[in-house]
């Protein structure tokens, strides 16, 4: 094929295992914050409140698909904040600093990644750093969907790994409840007049829920525990193709317009058209998906992942959500990884955005199930505009 | 050398044609997504005259399609007799498929001379002439490939972009049969295509033919439908 074919590999091998290229990086700590007490699925809308006519038959459907029981909000049932985005991702960094035998002063760069900060400006970091109240540190923001965990991840890695850092944390947090509310939705275009919610803003409502993870990184292994040797993250955007597929901002007819972001009309005109709610386009979706596992299977192809070697998967994507048409790709091509590898909180603690990927691991790494040569493949799955994220990790013989 | 592998390589093989092809697959269907007519489907902007103009070209490369199968069939040495019943079988069932696309373009307000007397595009006219051309080889397996980026067409995005030109363009089913039908007929189709590549594998050469025959089907289709302009 002539001109561009896929989103080769641009592996270079140097980086890999821990090569040449610079210090081994470990994962010497993880930490996890979920707001409040679990929330089943029948009292959701204790916390996100009721639209005028009631459940959404919507909803139940997209709770059955996506196998989610439970999750946490950090709203109380009255609308009333019990945390910010910002002070849940502080508790997160400080339970994984301690997990790792550290405290604040010896971090020395923080990475932080959210679909939707608390302000608008400044960054998601500063704000963190801010809760945290250490002292001078660097920190880097990084705002995307779920992804945007792994971009603060490959951010704190490289820093380590170049010895620009020797503590470094990546955090991740999501506080979307707070849209969800029906006042973000009432008098909007997204509610026809029998008072029922547009498909496209009730599935994520019934979805989504909040919380922080973190992890902290540093150029040597615990003495007295366990650490995970990070090996590799790739990220590939396929935007170059792709409209957005999951996005708040615009209209779904001005998404992609050089004057359609919400700005362009003003606040309010743009939010009663609906541009401020956070939008997912489902036919879009079905190819998304499977430019996911495209990636995915380049990455089987060259090489640079070897499914059978895989010990325990984490993708806050379920199984059971994956089509019948995908699993049966993925086992004719020989690169599916047995479900009985796949570990996974969704069903417990929900669908939270760019944090899911690090309540996982931290959850896998509390579990006991972790040995010593254990290859952990962490994938992180973003339908904001077609990306996908993949981690290496593996678990280190305690000295 | 086939005497001298073992079952698990020759399905070993079957699985890596399989996840190649699937690679090829998805930056085909990648590089659609960024063509201007899907991207008028995807952005509400899909008017009566590209639903036509599509209709034109899709029936250009659907009428030549039975005839390069065929083609291929009678190019099919005796050794792979099942194969060549095969192709023959799927020629027979998708020759009168064109007429359906006339139905659906005289249903959604066209004229029939009109249709009937369209011209190929030139991502059409590449992709028709490469097709007869790989037809004539002997023993022509790469079309398998060719096969797969074709088939999964009908399964994976007919449907689906048979609804949205329905809702966007308010018509009956009647005028969106091709695309609404195929997808219903095609499902189960990757064990069937597996089932034929079982057929001409293992074969080091034959798994690379039908890997490129698939990325040159890939890009030529694609090119056809960069090229539909209303």
């Amino acid at each position: 094929m002539s001109d561009w074919v896929a989103p080769k590999e641009r592996v270079t091998h140097a980086t890999r295992n821990g090569g040449a290229n610079g210090a081994p990086v470990y994962i010497t700590g993880t930490g996890a914050f979920l707001p409040g007490e679990p929330v089943g699925n029948d009292r959701m809308e204790d916390f996100i409140g009721r639209m005028p006519n009631g459940c959404s038959a919507l909803g139940r459907r997209a709770l059955r698909w996506n196998g989610i029981e439970g999750r946490h909000y950090a709203l109380n049932p009255d609308g009333t904040w019990r945390y910010s985005n910002a002070s849940m991702c502080a508790e997160a960094v400080r339970r994984a600093l301690d997990a790792a035998g550290l405290c604040v002063t010896d971090l020395k760069c923080l990475s932080a990644a959210t679909t939707q900060g608390d302000l608008l400006v400044p960054g998601h970091a500063s704000a963190v750093h801010g809760e945290l109240g250490a002292g001078p540190l660097e920190v880097a923001s990084f705002q995307s969907v779920c992804a945007s965990s792994l971009m603060a991840a490959k951010y704190a890695w490289m820093s380590v790994r170049s010895g620009e850092a020797t503590c470094a944390a990546a955090v991740a947090g999501e506080f979307s409840s707070r849209w969800f509310r029906p006042a973000f939705y009432e008098n909007t275009a997204h509610v026809d007049e029998r008072g029922r919610l547009a498909m496209a803003a009730d599935f994520l409502r019934f979805t989504l829920s909040d919380g922080a993870g973190a992890v902290v990184m540093e150029p040597q292994a615990r003495v007295d525990g366990p650490s995970l040797r990070l090996e590799w993250i790739d990220l590939t955007s396929l935007a170059g193709q792709f409209d957005p597929c999951m996005w708040a901002g615009a209209t779904a007819s001005s998404r992609v317009d050089v004057d359609g972001g919400w700005a362009r009309l003003g606040p309010a005109a743009s939010f009663a058209n609906g541009a401020l709610a956070l939008q997912q386009d489902f036919s879009l979706l079905k190819s998304v998906i499977r430019a996911w596992v495209g990636v995915y299977l380049e990455k089987v192809e060259s090489g640079r992942i070897d499914p059978t070697a895989v010990d325990h998967l984490l993708c806050h994507y379920s199984a059971r959500s994956l089509r019948d048409e995908i699993v049966g790709l993925l086992e004719a091509t020989d690169a599916m990884i047995p479900q009985d590898r796949w570990f996974t909180t969704l069903a417990e603690s929900g669908n939270v955005g760019s944090a899911s990927i690090w309540i996982m691991l931290d959850k896998l790494v509390r579990s006991g199930r972790l040995h010593p040569g254990d290859k952990v493949l962490c994938i992180v799955p973003e339908s904001g505009r077609a990306m996908v994220g993949f981690m290496m990790l593996e678990a280190v013989e305690q000295l | 050398m086939a005497a001298l592998r073992t079952v698990d390589e020759h399905e070993a093989q079957v699985a890596a044609v399989m996840r190649r092809l699937a690679v090829v697959w998805t930056s085909f269907e990648a590089r659609l997504e960024a063509t201007p007519l899907i991207r008028k489907l995807n952005r509400g902007r899909f008017e009566l005259g590209d639903y036509h103009a599509f209709l034109i070209q899709l029936r250009q490369q659907v009428k030549d399609g039975a005839l390069w199968m065929s083609r291929a069939a009678s190019n099919v040495g005796e050794a792979h007799l099942e194969l060549r019943s095969a192709l023959m079988r799927h020629a027979v069932v998708e020759h009168r498929d064109f007429r359906l696309l006339e139905a659906d373009f005289v249903a959604s307000g066209g004229e029939l001379a009109l249709i009937q007397a369209g011209e190929k595009n030139i991502g059409s006219e590449a992709l028709s002439g490469w097709m007869f051309n790989e037809a004539s080889q002997p023993n022509p397996f790469g079309l398998l490939g060719a096969m797969f980026i074709i088939e999964g067409l009908g399964s994976i995005k007919a449907t689906d972009w048979g609804e949205r030109v329905r809702d966007r363009l308010g018509l009956r089913p009647e005028a969106v049969r091709f695309l609404l039908y195929h997808g219903e007929n095609d499902s189960g189709h990757i064990q069937e295509f597996e089932t034929m590549l079982r057929m001409v594998l293992p074969s080091d050469l034959v798994s690379r033919r039908i890997v490129r025959c698939a990325e040159v089907v890939a890009r030529l289709y694609a090119l056809q439908i960069e090229e539909v302009t209303a």
